[in-house]
């Protein structure tokens, strides 16, 4: 059953990749809905059932019942089901504030050099000349409080920026310690970026640093979908595909009406290589 | 204490004392039934020109029959409390009854840009979390009140927080101005006639929002007697003081959820983001607005009972909502 799998999609993956960071001995504050609660939910119902998530509502531990009505990622009976503790957003951001969060993993619409996080506008902010998005929700406080911070992301040119249209939520900012020059907590920020191609950490400088591909694309590709060139990890690894146990649980227990899933490039092991599929 | 650096956006202006004086002078402190239509709860809760905000949204135990009403009085000049929001806020701008909004999250579409840019609407920069502390310190009748977040951030320049040198670390620290609301809309699971509420489930800010508020219209799913809130005084979200109306609403949430009461409609969900994706809301405000008169007709004639009873079968869950 856990044998690698020869047919997924780029979705999946990166999914994939995310239950595999996710630990029973953490607390999470995950991002409502898309990837990063998906990854979550498979790590729960995989490697590790008792791993421990917030939402911004305020839950503690929910065993959550997928998949959702649309819209319905917080403040539901089935997001918020079996949970340990329920209670408000204030709360959140105070468990947040203590450093119960180890980890946070959201969504972002733009990443910069050094992790900046753009959700509230493309293009020109004054004059409401450019596309305007939602703000930064919930993502200000992860991004800001959680020890460790876990971007989600497409691997597209518009989605790394040299530096992101505009700051909704803290990256490093300018470079090390600028965060703590704006009063944010010590120790904390940027620490991977994931995406359907490819993983990123961060060097000593606070740099986005590339660290490994997935095995249907090259180091070039990758940069080839980048607006600026990142460092590079002295050796850049292959990341691991799917197992079949994995896409199991992801498609008949958590992203069972393809909500989540149902985009991207579908990917095919062939002559002994995992490529994009001929469409 | 020293200023390091400032937001340069207009805020709502903060007057602890002044807010202490209105509790005093105005907060219904004695237990009075204040059972009333969502008709006259609005009219008179509700005005012109106030700072509105509501908990949580159009979708999730929100109080999507009072937006309605507010749409249908044609409120004027309102600056919303734009937290963990998806259509509420659109559906105000557009129907021409906001002019302001703070942001933390809103749902976007073509209708944000452009009233930016036609100067429909101004918009202040915030994040979600950080408004909820703004009416936390409004609700502890504090003027302001320090967090680790925000700070560094492009919303910070857009917003009335500021970083200052902390008088007891000397380290630099955010600090966010109180809210205190001219009027709050929150719809609740349970309330009495007095509006002492039950909130079940998990919320945004619900207790801070009714007690940092001037005016607090609570909408209700049910209306219970005060005898059963004696039964269980643990599950108060909110004291009766600092409730003006209560408006039974059953339904109230619709088209969104009220947990463990019934699921939301993702037909009606889908319809009200399609609206705001396309960037044009009279087809949804004529039709679940303006063509009616009121909540219970328009669960009568534009919802019907079929879908009630459908929602309400759909949400199976009933653990932790019982009472």
């Amino acid at each position: 059953m856990s044998s690698p799998a020869t047919q997924f999609s780029e979705r999946e993956f990166v999914i994939c990749q995310i239950a595999r960071l996710v630990e029973d001995k953490f607390i999470y504050w995950v991002g409502g809905g898309g990837e990063p609660l998906s990854g979550v939910l498979l790590a729960k119902r995989t490697t590790a059932p008792n791993l421990q998530y917030l939402t911004e509502d305020g839950v503690v531990g929910p065993e959550a019942l997928v998949p959702f009505d649309p819209l319905m990622t917080m403040i539901s009976s089935r997001a918020n089901y079996r949970a340990l503790q329920w209670g408000t957003m204030n709360y959140a951001a105070e468990l947040a504030h203590l450093g119960y969060v180890d980890y946070g993993i959201l969504n972002t619409l733009q990443v910069d050099r050094y992790g900046n996080i753009n959700s509230t506008v493309v293009g020109k902010y004054e004059g409401g000349e450019g596309r305007r998005f939602g703000g930064p929700g919930g993502a200000d406080s992860i991004a800001a409080l959680a020890w460790r911070t876990v971007l989600v992301t497409d691997q597209q040119k518009r989605k790394f920026v040299d530096r992101v249209d505009f700051i909704s939520s803290p990256g490093f900012l300018d470079g090390p310690g600028a965060r703590e020059k704006h009063g944010l907590p010590p120790g904390t920020g940027p620490w991977r970026v994931y995406t359907p191609w490819a993983v990123y950490g961060y060097a000593e400088d606070c740099q986005l640093m590339l660290q490994a591909v997935a095995p249907y694309v090259t180091v070039e590709q990758v940069l080839g979908e980048m607006s600026f060139k990142p460092k590079i990890a002295p050796r850049v690894e292959v990341l691991e595909v799917p197992t079949d146990e994995e896409l199991l649980v992801l498609r008949t227990q958590i992203d069972v009406a393809g909500q989540v899933t149902d985009r991207g490039r579908w990917v095919e092991l062939k002559d002994g290589k995992y490529r994009f599929a001929e469409t | 204490m020293r200023i390091l650096e400032e937001g340069k956006a207009d805020f709502l202006k903060v007057d602890s004392d002044g807010y202490r004086a209105y509790v005093r002078d105005n907060k219904p402190h004695q237990m009075v039934s204040k059972l009333m239509t969502e008709k006259e709860a609005v009219e008179r809760f509700v005005h012109d020109g106030d700072y509105l905000a509501y908990d949580c949204n159009y979708f999730q135990r929100g109080p999507a029959s009072l937006i309605r009403e507010v749409i249908r009085q044609r409120k004027k000049n309102l600056w919303l409390c734009g937290k963990f929001t998806y259509v509420a806020c659109a559906l105000l701008v557009e129907a021409g009854c906001a002019d302001r909004i703070d942001i933390g999250f809103v749902g976007f579409g073509p209708w944000i840009s452009r009233a930016v840019r036609e100067k429909k609407a101004a918009i202040y920069e915030y994040s979600n979390a950080v408004i909820t502390l703004r009416l936390k310190a409004g609700a502890m009748g504090l003027p302001f009140l320090p967090a680790r977040s925000f700070g560094g951030t492009e919303g910070f320049e857009r917003s009335g927080c500021k970083v200052v040198e902390d008088p007891y670390t000397h380290k630099p620290v955010l600090v966010v101005p109180a809210l205190n609301p001219d009027a709050a809309l929150i719809h609740v699971h349970q309330a009495d006639e007095y509006g002492n509420a039950r909130v079940f489930g998990t919320g945004i800010a619900h207790q801070e929002c009714a007690l940092a508020s001037k005016r607090v219209i609570v909408s209700a799913e049910e209306i219970v007697s005060t005898d059963e809130l004696r039964r269980d005084p643990a599950r108060t979200s909110i004291p009766h003081f600092a409730v003006d109306a209560v408006v039974h609403a059953p339904f109230g949430a619709y088209p969104g959820t009220v947990q463990g009461y019934y699921a939301s409609d993702p037909a009606g969900v889908v319809e009200a983001m399609g609206a705001m994706y396309r960037g044009d809301f009279r087809d949804y405000l004529a039709k679940h607005v303006y063509a009616v008169a009121s909540h219970e007709e328009y669960l009568e004639k534009v919802v019907g009972t079929k879908k009630l009873v459908e929602i309400r079968r759909r949400e199976s869950i009933r653990e932790g909502y019982d009472s």
